[in-house]
C-alpha cells in the first residue's frame, strides 16, 4: 500500500459554482421560510397542539442521526483498525460535522423562540434528555474537531486512535441520547420503548453511510479522481448489512409492541389503518427504503454497479426520512390513552391531522443544503480527500 | 489616552440619558407625580441603571416563589409610565416607538423582550 | 427622599378623586400592603382540586371553560385554526366500555407531583412551585414543545400567533408554551381558581391537600377518588370522583 496523499479540490469549475449556487438557493429559501414562520408564528405551519413536532423535526433528527453514523467510517479505521477505511477517515469526520450542523440549524430555527438560544446554552435542567443532547451535540463538535486535527497534523497522528475511540464512544452515547428523546415519553404509546435508543443507533449507521457514499462518489466523480472498486464494494456491502439491521430492529420493535396488549391499538394504526402513515411505513420505509436497496446491493445483476449503489443510497435516505416521519408524526397523530378502559366520546381524541407546509419543507431541505455546502467548501480549503483511491493505492491487499 | 476614552464614554452615556429626559414620554401617571413635586423612585439614576436586574430578580421571585409585592413589579412600571393618547382615554403601548421604554431602548439598540408576553398598557379599569 | 409615595396609594387616590393628588401628604407609608405573599410559598401546602363528576353538570363544565377563558384571555386567537387554538381546560365525555356509564369532566393540567413536563424541559422553564402548582416560566421557554410531547394529559398549548392586550396577571406570547396555572395569581391572594368559583355546587372543591381541616382533604378521606392515568404514578394534584 502506497502512501496516501490528501489534496484540496480545485473548486474552480463551473460545476462547482453551479453546485454552490444551487445549494445557496435552497439555503436562502430556508431562511426566508424561517423568517416567515417566526414572524407570523407557527400558525402558518401544519403543526398544532396535537402535532407539536412536524416536518422540520423529521429532517433535523434525520440529519443528527445520520451525522453520528457518518463518523462510522473513521471509527472502523481507527477503532477497529481496518486499514482500507483509513484514507476515508478525514472525509468521514467532515461529513459527520456538516450533517450535525445542518440538523441543529433546522432544530433551532423551528423553536418557538429561536432568539432565546442563549437560554438553551446557559440554563440546563440535568434531568432533561433534551438538555443532555445539547451537551452531547456540542461535545460532538469539539471531539470530532480534535479528532480531525489529530488526523491532519502529522505530529499528532499517534493520538488519532485514542481520540478516535473517544469519538466513537461519544457518538454512540449521542445517538442513544437522540433515541431516548422518544424512548422515555411514557405518555405516548408509540414511543415508550427502550428499544428506541439502540434502534436509533442502527438507523444512524445506515443513514450516515448512505449519505457518506453519495458524498464520496460525487466528489470523486466531479473532481475526476480515481476511486477503485475495492473501497466502493466494501462500502456497498456495509450499507447492505446496516439496512438489513435497521429492518431487523424495526421488526423487533413492532413485534414487541404488538405483544403488549395495551399498545396493540397504536400498532394497528401504524401498520394497518393509519392512512398516510401506514402507506409511508410499508411502501416507502420498508419497500423503497429497505427491500429495494437490499436487492440493488446484493442482486448479481446490479451488484458492483455504482449508479445502482448511488440509487440504493438515495433510497435509504428517502426511506429513513419516511421512517422518522412515521415515528415522529405518526406517533403523535395517534391520540393519548387518557382513560384506559374507557372510550372518549367527545372533547379529545381521534387521529390528529397534519399537512406539512412548504416553509417547513424548505427549512428541512435547507438543513441538508447547509450540510452539503459546508462539505463542498471545506474539501476545497482543506485536504480532506485523498488524491487517489484507486485500488492499488487504497487496498492493503492489492496484488501487483 | 485613557482620559480621552473616559470623556468619550461619558459623552456617549450622557447623550443616552439626556434623551431619556424628554418630558412627554415619562407617562401619564408619572408626569402627574412629577408635576406635583413628589418622587416615587428613591433614586432615579439607580432605577435607570439597575431596572433590568430589579425586574429579573422580581420576576423569578414572583413566578417561582409566589412573592407578589408591589416593589419592582413590571405592571407597576406600565401603570405609571404608559401615556394616554391625546384624543381618547386609551393608552399608547408602552413599548411603542417614542413611548417610555422604547425611547431609551431604541437609542441604545437593546431589545425589550418583556412585551412579547406582558401587557403593554395599564390593566383594564385603570384610567 | 421625604416625598416618596407608594404607587398603590397614588393610584387609589387619583382614581378616587382628581383632587386626591393635592391631598397626598409627604412621606406616605409603605405599609399598606402587608400580605402573606411577601414570603415564598413552601411545601407545607399542596394545592389540589377535586372534581365530582356525579355532581358536575355539562353546563357547569362549559361555565368552567368560559370562566378560565375570561380570566386568562385565551381562546380569542385569530389566525390559529383547529388544534392550534389554545385549550387550557376542556370538556371531555367518556364512556366506560364495560358498564356503558357516561361521565363528563373538565380536563386541564393535573398539577402532578412528578410532572413529566418538568423532567423533560431543557431550560427549567417548566417548573413546579413548592406548593405543587406546575407553571411555565415563559422567560425561559424557548418553545421546543418537548413538554407537550411528554404531557400525558394533552394539557398544554403552544401560542401559534402574535397576541396583544393580554391580561395584566397573565402574560402570554407567541412561541411559548402555556397551560392551566391553577389561577396562581388568585390563589396567592387567598382566592379560589376562576373555574372553581364558577361552579355553584360543591362539584369542584379547591384547597390544600395536606391541611387536615380543609374541605378537600376531608372529602378525599371520605369519598373514593381517582387520578387520571394513575398507572403513571404522577401523583396528580387534580383528583376526580365518580369516574
Amino acid at each position: 500500500m502506497s502512501i496516501i496523499r490528501y489534496e484540496q479540490t480545485q473548486g474552480k469549475s463551473l460545476g462547482f459554482y453551479a453546485l454552490i449556487a444551487g445549494l445557496g438557493a435552497f439555503i436562502l429559501a430556508a431562511l426566508g421560510s424561517v423568517y416567515f414562520m417566526e414572524h407570523s408564528g407557527h400558525h402558518v405551519t401544519g403543526m398544532s397542539n396535537r402535532i407539536v413536532w412536524g416536518l422540520p423535526h423529521v429532517f433535523a433528527l434525520f440529519l443528527i442521526v445520520a451525522a453520528s453514523g457518518a463518523l462510522n467510517i473513521a471509527s472502523i479505521a481507527s477503532v477497529f483498525n481496518k486499514k482500507i477505511y483509513k484514507p476515508l477517515s478525514r472525509l468521514s469526520g467532515l461529513v459527520a460535522l456538516a450533517l450535525l450542523a445542518g440538523g441543529l440549524m433546522v432544530l433551532v430555527l423551528d423553536l418557538g423562540r429561536p432568539d432565546r438560544l442563549i437560554i438553551a446554552m446557559t440554563e440546563y435542567n440535568f434531568e432533561s434528555i433534551f438538555a443532555w443532547n445539547i451537551i452531547l451535540y456540542n461535545g460532538f463538535f469539539l471531539i470530532v474537531g480534535v479528532y480531525l486535527w489529530m488526523m491532519f497534523e502529522r505530529r499528532m497522528n499517534k493520538y488519532s486512535r485514542k481520540v478516535g475511540i473517544a469519538a466513537f464512544t461519544w457518538r454512540l452515547i449521542l445517538t442513544t441520547g437522540t433515541g431516548s428523546i422518544f424512548g422515555f415519553l411514557v405518555a405516548r404509546q408509540a414511543y415508550d420503548a427502550v428499544i428506541m435508543a439502540p434502534m436509533f443507533v442502527v438507523m444512524s449507521f445506515a443513514f450516515g453511510l448512505a449519505f457518506f457514499v453519495l458524498v464520496l462518489m460525487a466528489s470523486y466523480k466531479w473532481t475526476e479522481r480515481p476511486l477503485g472498486d475495492a473501497i466502493v464494494n466494501r462500502l456497498s456491502n456495509l450499507l447492505g448489512v446496516f439496512v438489513a439491521a435497521v429492518m431487523y430492529f424495526v421488526a423487533v420493535y413492532h413485534l414487541g409492541n404488538l405483544y403488549l396488549a395495551e399498545n396493540s391499538a397504536v400498532e394497528n394504526f401504524i401498520l394497518v389503518d393509519g392512512g398516510i402513515y401506514t402507506q409511508l411505513f410499508w411502501y416507502v420505509q420498508i419497500i423503497l427504503g429497505g427491500l429495494v436497496p437490499l436487492a440493488l446491493l446484493y442482486s448479481p445483476m446490479t451488484k458492483g454497479n455504482r449508479s445502482m449503489l448511488g440509487l440504493a443510497s438515495v433510497l435509504v435516505i428517502i426511506g429513513g426520512l419516511a421512517q422518522l416521519y412515521v415515528i415522529i408524526i405518526g406517533g403523535q397523530a395517534y391520540p393519548l390513552e387518557l382513560f384506559p378502559g374507557k372510550e372518549i366520546l367527545a372533547g379529545y381524541g381521534g387521529i390528529a391531522s397534519y399537512v406539512p407546509t412548504v416553509p417547513e419543507l424548505m427549512l428541512g431541505l435547507g438543513g441538508m443544503a447547509v450540510a452539503l455546502i459546508a462539505i463542498a467548501y471545506l474539501v476545497k480549503f482543506l485536504p480532506f480527500l485523498p488524491e487517489s483511491l484507486a485500488d492499488d493505492v487504497a487496498n492493503p491487499h492489492h496484488k501487483g | 489616552m485613557n482620559r480621552w476614552m473616559v470623556l468619550l464614554l461619558s459623552l456617549m452615556v450622557t447623550s443616552v440619558f439626556a434623551h431619556g429626559h424628554s418630558e412627554h414620554t415619562l407617562g401619564t401617571e408619572a408626569d402627574s407625580i412629577k408635576s406635583s413635586d413628589k418622587t416615587y423612585h428613591q433614586s432615579i439614576s439607580m432605577i435607570r441603571k439597575m431596572h433590568p436586574e430589579f425586574l429579573n430578580h422580581k420576576r423569578d421571585k414572583t413566578l417561582r416563589q409566589g412573592v407578589r409585592t408591589e416593589e419592582y413589579s413590571l405592571s407597576g412600571c406600565v401603570t405609571c409610565h404608559a401615556s394616554k393618547k391625546d384624543q381618547s382615554n386609551d393608552y399608547h403601548a408602552i413599548d411603542a416607538s417614542e413611548q417610555f421604554c422604547s425611547d431609551c431602548h431604541q437609542k441604545v439598540a437593546v431589545t425589550v423582550d418583556c412585551f412579547s408576553c406582558h401587557r403593554t398598557t395599564p390593566a383594564e379599569g385603570v384610567k | 427622599m421625604d416625598n416618596t409615595i407608594n404607587r398603590r396609594d397614588f393610584i387609589k387616590a387619583t382614581t378616587a378623586t382628581t383632587a386626591g393628588v393635592a391631598t397626598l401628604g409627604a412621606g406616605i407609608t409603605l405599609t399598606t400592603y402587608v400580605n402573606a405573599n411577601e414570603n415564598p410559598v413552601t411545601n407545607e401546602k399542596r394545592w389540589g382540586m377535586l372534581v365530582d363528576t356525579n355532581q358536575l353538570t355539562e353546563s357547569d363544565i362549559d361555565g368552567m371553560v368560559s370562566a378560565c377563558q375570561k380570566e386568562h384571555g385565551w381562546g380569542d386567537e385569530i389566525h390559529s385554526t383547529g388544534d392550534q387554538k389554545a385549550g387550557w381546560i376542556k370538556k371531555v365525555k367518556v364512556k366506560d366500555t364495560a358498564t356503558q356509564r357516561i361521565s363528563n369532566l373538565a380536563l386541564m393540567c393535573q398539577h402532578c407531583d412528578e410532572p413529566p413536563c418538568v423532567d423533560v424541559c431543557p431550560t427549567n422553564a417548566s417548573m413546579k412551585r413548592e406548593d405543587g402548582i406546575v407553571l411555565v416560566d415563559k422567560h425561559l421557554c424557548i418553545g421546543c414543545r418537548y413538554c407537550m410531547m411528554a404531557c400525558p394529559y394533552d394539557a398544554r398549548s403552544f401560542v401559534h400567533e402574535d397576541l396583544t392586550d393580554q391580561k395584566e396577571h397573565m402574560p402570554r406570547g407567541k412561541g411559548t408554551v402555556e397551560s392551566c396555572t391553577m389561577c396562581v395569581h388568585k390563589v396567592d391572594k387567598g382566592e379560589q381558581p376562576a373555574c372553581v368559583s364558577s361552579v355553584k355546587s360543591d362539584a369542584v372543591i379547591f384547597g390544600d391537600l395536606y391541611d387536615a381541616t380543609s374541605k378537600i382533604n376531608q372529602t378525599l378521606k371520605k369519598v373514593q377518588s381517582t387520578q387520571i392515568r394513575a398507572d403513571l404514578n404522577l401523583n396528580t394534584g387534580v383528583r376526580y370522583s365518580g369516574i
